[in-house]
């Protein structure tokens, strides 16, 4: 579904240039949740950027579904984006000036002839618990409820890949948890999901769990640091209150 | 049962200027006083040339002859109508009649009048011969083809007071037989009587007046001359003031050269309002729109995250700029209009311009060209803005901090 070839960006800072993300391999197949953990400045969110067609690769190849994203137009990467990424921010990344179901309804604009609906956008608030506060607008809302609309919002046009940058990186523990089993639902049911997170803990719910350092790739599953734990709350607890 | 709507563009373009009330009040505000200092501006000219050609076009008359010291108040008797008393030491009527050229000659006698119950300020009651009379019985809006007998008057239309009903001048009672168009010149603040009337008025006036008024025998105030067909006006003019010394004339032109000079300060000082403000607004609203793009960087890369384009982007910038200065530009032209027709006699004896109220049409094409300034405005304030966002990175922006 996704592959990722020789992908490598690099940004000029001054007068001395950074690679941010350096020779990346990666393939994510159908059905997949790929987690991606590294501390923070690793290169994580640049790559999930390049993912998503916001930023363009330095060099390096990009498919999705066969497409390379970095041989389209801008416009043709943002119907791409439309039509079949689902993107789930760090912080809630609401609109602020229209209303919780308007919120989720707002990708329709941009994917003409897609599934998505008034209709679905209930039955997604539903799916993600906040249908009760389709009418109210954002500034109402919880950490907690903004990210399941954030989530239904990225579901309403049917997209084959949920991309999520920290998306549990503003909230207390309980809400992380009940976040990443929403998360984990949703990939029970098909989504194919890429998340990116510096918090370890998290590792267990994907699939195939990758660390990046220095902009590279450093362990891939099968690799004996790469935990795979049984998630759940008691898991993140217990990290939690490590010192 | 047909399925419910999905979020319009629209929607969201109201929304987001319905939820920021207090900047989008500040930006309709501004757009409100471009569309009414030029709307104003349009709406004055238009209606001071309107009522300049309709009222030189009605007085009928080719050449209007007055004594050479009084020039200036002849002009002003027939532009405003302010009121003013005086004579010819010696018409020259008959003289006048005779010279080659002149199909009809008519003696008028300007009169200032006391307050009446009429009016909220003197009137000028001009005296005429109906017999030789050629301007003023064909603009009659009521009762048409009515010719003045004793004690009759025609009233112009500003001059409050029905057919059929009287008015006192000078303690002589008048008795209303008609009410002439409105024009927007001096005609509206007059009344019309007979010569016969005028002086048993002047007679009477010693007794039943607070003030005596006098009119002298056999002496007029103004000749309106009508040319024979083909006859220069100008010449049959010279041969006047050659032929009957102590005259002046004063030709339609001249009223019109008159009163352009008037109108052209008048005018100056409005467009120069309506520029300054719209060289004014352009950065101001371009500042606002600068501050509003920076505040809303964050939101548009959400939206260019969610899969909106950069076209996209752009015009919902663009329409909640047009939206704003399609509001602001409809209060502005509302608000102004409604001053202007509201205050209209003020701003008339204000400017000491002729002025009427422009006909519908010309409203409706100044209204739009108003309009179709703010939107330009609106537009190219919008140009910046749109611009730093279209090329800001998204991901950067998403990237930055907290909404």
């Amino acid at each position: 579904m996704i592959n990722i070839t020789g992908v490598t960006k690099t940004f000029m800072t001054g007068c001395s240039e950074v690679r941010a993300v350096d020779d990346i391999q990666l393939e994510v197949s159908p059905g997949e949740f790929i987690l991606i953990f590294g501390r923070s400045g690793c290169g994580k969110s640049t790559l999930l950027g390049m993912l998503a067609g916001l930023i363009r690769p330095t060099s390096g190849e990009i498919r999705i579904k066969g497409v390379d994203i970095g041989s389209l137009s801008d416009d043709n990467i943002s119907g791409l984006r439309a039509k079949e990424i689902g993107f789930v921010f760090q912080f809630s990344g609401l609109i602020p000036t229209v209303t919780v179901l308007e919120n989720v309804l707002l990708p329709t604009l941009f994917c003409t002839g897609g599934p998505g609906s008034r209709l679905r956008a209930l039955e997604l608030l539903e799916k993600v618990g906040v249908a009760d506060r389709a009418d109210a607008y954002p500034c109402t809302l919880s950490s907690g409820e903004m990210k399941r609309v954030a989530i239904a919002r990225a579901l309403i046009n049917g997209p084959s890949l949920l991309i999520a940058d920290e998306p549990t990186g503003d909230l207390d523990v309980d809400t992380e948890y009940e976040i990443m089993e929403l998360f984990r639902q949703l990939n029970h049911e098909g989504t194919t999901i890429v998340m990116v997170t510096h918090n370890p803990d998290l590792i267990s719910y994907g699939t195939q769990t990758y660390r990046m350092d220095k902009g590279k790739i450093v362990e891939r599953p099968g690799s004996s640091s790469v935990s795979n734990r049984v998630p759940g709350p008691d898991c993140i607890l217990k990290s939690k209150d490590l010192p | 049962m047909s399925k419910p709507p999905n979020f319009r563009f629209f929607s969201l373009v109201a929304r987001n200027l319905a939820n920021r009330p207090y900047r989008n009040l500040a930006t309709i505000f501004a757009f409100a006083l471009i569309a009414a200092t030029f709307f104003s501006s349009q709406y004055m000219m238009s209606g001071a040339q309107q009522s300049l050609d309709m009222g030189i076009s009605r007085m009928g008359a080719d050449i209007l002859v007055v004594p050479e010291e009084y020039a200036g108040a002849g002009q002003t008797v027939i532009l405003t109508g302010t009121p003013s008393s005086f004579f010819f030491e010696d018409s020259g009527f008959e003289k006048i009649s005779r010279i080659p050229g002149v199909a009809k000659a008519s003696p008028q006698i300007y009169i200032a009048t006391l307050f009446a119950s009429c009016c909220a300020a003197p009137v000028q009651m001009i005296a005429i011969d109906p017999d030789r009379d050629f301007t003023i019985s064909t603009w009659l809006k009521e009762n048409p083809g009515v010719k003045l007998e004793k004690d009759d008057i025609i009233i112009g239309s500003s001059v409050i007071q029905d057919v059929g009903r009287d008015l006192v001048f000078y303690g002589h009672t008048f008795h209303v037989v008609g009410i002439l168009e409105r024009t927007g010149m001096g005609v509206d603040n007059s009344v019309f009587t007979r010569f016969e009337d005028a002086y048993v008025m002047a007679a009477e006036s010693e007794e039943k007046a607070v003030k005596k008024l006098t009119i002298p025998q056999g002496k007029v105030s103004a000749v309106l001359v009508k040319v024979a067909p083909g006859t220069s006006p100008a010449a049959v003019a010279s041969e006047i003031m050659t032929q009957v010394p102590g005259t002046k004339t004063i030709l339609p032109n001249g009223l019109l050269n008159a009163v352009s000079g008037q109108l052209g300060a008048t005018t100056r000082i409005l467009y120069g309002a309506s520029l300054a403000v719209t060289i004014v607004s352009i950065p101001l609203l371009g500042l606002i729109s600068v501050l509003v793009a920076h505040e809303r960087r964050k939101e548009v890369s959400i939206l260019r995250a969610l899969g909106a384009t950069k076209t996209f982007v752009a015009k919902l910038m663009l329409a909640e700029s047009f939206s704003l200065a399609i509001i602001g530009g409809f209060v502005g032209i509302g608000v102004s209009a409604g001053i202007l027709v509201m205050f209209q006699d003020f701003i008339m004896h204000t400017l000491k311009i002729p002025f009427i109220i422009p006909s519908p049409i010309v409203i409706f094409v100044q209204g739009g060209s108003a309009l179709l300034l703010s939107i330009l405005v609106g537009g190219i304030a919008s140009l910046y803005p749109v611009f730093l966002i279209i090329r800001s990175d998204p991901y950067e922006t998403i990237r930055g901090g907290d909404s």
